[in-house]
């Protein structure tokens, strides 16, 4: 990470001088891509949100607001809130587990600092879906898990783990884990001990000094990770409908229904653009709070 | 905190690439050129047509095939229609293809390239959904019935209304598919399978509403693996899928649902915006030939419509319950046909029921 600090300091430098036809070149590439990519996709979201369809799906570019009316209903409400709560759950266990080890790979030595953050790596280099299919030879009736606890006698029947709200979370954990992990040990690292054995010189216990210093100093990070696991959490379907069964329906998993077997464009749009704003809010809170707690500090 | 930011802005990608797995590979879209480019885009079903008879006929031929799967065909639509003319050749049920002719999206097949087609048995020629065979060609034939497994269940279950008991509760998987989840609902309601419109379907709500919360596992894909892993007890499943799950242990049984069962007939056919239509009509004529069709019946075990092909079949392979039951049966079976603008509701029903039934 040091090489981005020089990298900042550049940029500052390069902020007080006015940009010249060189820097806007260098800038093209990125401007397109986020031109092609972002703005023009985000832009056809929202047209499509506001058309009807045809009989057979298709498309029809004429104004309506049906599409959004529809989003209000219940139902849809409810598996909006289902999709929180489950991104939630994931985001909240991600914190407690990936805390502690963020917190040990950012205070070990340099040589197990690097095999420690290797290892946080290497599930990236399989597919999330294979991992994910791993996960459901392992939590079946039938699984790993299930006979292993069989045959230690620790429980008296299969438990039934897959195709539960359990699984789905678990899901979400086990995939999003080191977004967590990663930004907490960036924030671990930089973190000053010098402060911390300050803390103990004035008296405060362990409990005190984590609870009064060390967290507060390493909140960015565990903001930066809340909102790298929340985000993707609320609309991933594809791990959701694996392990959910498709009897626990996520937003996500609507979503794409509506762009496939419900045959409705229109209204995937519109939940799709509720999502953006959904976001919009969370990083919107999430800035808030840092800017909040910068200028407290 | 600027590093923060910079470490999100090099995360978010591989987030987004990660979110953005699931979908498919897309077969880079081939450039239209001469039909003699040696490609062909197949959109076909999951768990469908066999991988060594993709290779075969890439070796006699040196036709690339480039595979895409779907799960039901209101997804094969969506993404035919607006996928800009990808694919060269689909493989919907008789009521898509009827929607397809109406729509004037395939295009005439050219009979005197497929010499192979006297291989299909005669009910399976000719039938209501593209008579003289115009446009498609039959490539396996199934129904929709109840899987057991008799270990586990022990109660008889002879039809739908033996299924969706409170006793099954979590211990049932189902197609996910809202059309074929309605015509049970309809034949148990005795209202006729394509008897779809707002009155009937308001009709069957209390009933779909009682059975959809008792569902564990929504799968089309392949949802044998929920009963095959003892996840689920039972299942309306696909017949294929119940035959290979009894070709593996004799303890899951397949029942034909006493209230009625429809007979599928899915087709190979040539949508109107392929750029390789030569290509496709060999695909075709080669799925015809009897030893090809034959290997997909090892490795799906549907009911095969192709006469010869089916004498080349072992004697277990015919005795499977799920893949070939009883001849009487299956004349008194009908098909799907297309219910056009209804369609949408039916699939928002069901949706509706599986969110909020829960």
């Amino acid at each position: 990470m040091s090489d981005t600090t020089w990298l900042d300091r550049g940029g500052t430098h390069a902020g007080s001088r006015r940009a010249g036809w060189p820097a806007w070149l260098l800038l093209a590439p990125l401007l397109v891509w986020l031109g092609l990519f972002v703005l023009l996709p985000t832009i056809l979201l929202v047209v499509t949100s506001f058309s009807h369809r045809d009989e057979l799906g298709r498309v029809v570019y004429s104004f309506t607001t049906e599409n959004y009316l529809r989003c209000f209903d219940p139902t849809w409400l409810s598996i909006f809130w289902n999709s929180i709560l489950y991104a939630l759950a994931a985001t909240v266990i991600c914190v407690i587990v990936g805390y502690p080890a963020a917190y040990t790979i950012g205070r070990a030595g340099p040589k197990s600092r690097r095999i420690l953050l290797t290892l946080v790596m290497i599930p990236f280099w399989t597919s999330f879906l294979i991992r994910t299919y791993a996960w459901i030879s392992i939590l079946s009736q039938e699984g790993l898990a299930n006979s292993l606890l069989l045959s230690a006698h620790i429980i008296p029947g299969p438990l039934s783990m897959m195709y539960t709200p359990f699984s789905i979370v678990l899901g979400l954990v086990y995939n999003y884990l080191p977004f967590m992990i990663l930004p907490i040990y960036t924030s671990v690292e930089k973190l000053d001990n010098s402060l911390v054995e300050a803390a103990y010189d004035l008296g405060a216990g362990p409990l005190r000094a984590f609870s009064r210093v060390i967290i507060p100093l390493t909140q960015p990070g565990i903001a930066a990770g809340a909102l790298l696991v929340f985000v993707p959490a609320i609309a991933m379907y594809a791990i959701t409908t694996l392990m959910g069964g498709g009897s626990n329906p996520t937003i996500g998993e609507v979503i794409q229904n509506q762009f496939t077997r419900a045959r409705n464009q229109p209204f995937g749009a519109a939940l799709g653009v509720l999502l953006m704003l959904l976001f919009l809010v969370c990083f919107l809170v999430l800035g808030r709070k840092k800017n909040s707690s910068a200028s407290a500090a | 905190m600027k590093t923060i930011r910079n470490l999100i802005l090099t995360l978010l990608p591989i987030v987004l690439v990660a979110c953005g797995g699931g979908s498919q590979p897309s077969p880079s879209a081939s450039t239209p050129s001469s039909s003699e480019e040696k490609k062909l885009n197949l959109f076909c079903w999951s768990e469908y047509i066999p991988q060594n008879v993709l290779d075969g006929f890439t070796r006699e031929t040196g036709i690339k095939v480039a595979v895409e799967n779907y799960s039901s065909n209101e997804e094969m639509l969506s993404k035919l229609l607006a996928g800009g003319g990808k694919y060269d050749l689909i493989q919907p049920s008789e009521y898509t293809i009827e929607a397809l002719i109406k729509a004037d999206q395939l295009r005439p097949l050219d009979q005197t390239a497929l010499s192979n087609f006297v291989h299909i048995a005669p009910e399976f020629r000719d039938m209501a959904y593209d008579l003289g065979n115009k446009f498609s060609v039959p490539y396996m034939a199934g129904f929709v019935g109840i899987c057991i497994n008799t270990d586990k269940v022990k109660t008889p279950v002879k039809g739908f209304v033996d299924v969706f008991t409170p006793d099954h509760k979590g211990r049932i998987v189902v197609l996910d598919d809202a059309r074929e989840i309605v015509s049970w609902a309809l034949e148990m309601d005795k209202l006729g399978l394509n008897s779809v419109n707002a009155e009937n379907l308001k009709k069957i709500e209390p009933l779909l509403k009682k059975w959809l919360p008792l569902v564990k596992v929504y799968d089309s894909d392949s949802p044998k693996t929920s009963l095959k892993n003892g996840d689920v007890d039972l299942g309306v499943i696909w017949s294929g899928e119940a035959a290979l799950l009894y070709q593996e242990n004799k303890k899951f049984a397949f029942v034909l649902p006493s209230e009625g069962s429809h007979l599928f007939v899915d087709n190979l056919a040539i949508p109107k915006t392929s750029t390789h239509p030569q290509n496709a009509h060999l695909f075709i004529n080669y799925i015809l030939r009897p030893e090809v069709s034959k290997l997909i019946s090892d490795a799906f075990p549907y009911y095969n419509p192709n006469l010869a092909a089916r004498k080349l079949l072992s004697p277990e392979q015919l005795a499977n319950p799920a893949s070939y039951p009883p001849a009487e049966d299956i004349t008194r079976m009908e098909t799907f046909t297309d219910l056009g603008k209804e369609s949408a509701s039916v699939d928002e029903l069901v949706t509706q029921i599986k969110a909020g039934g829960k």
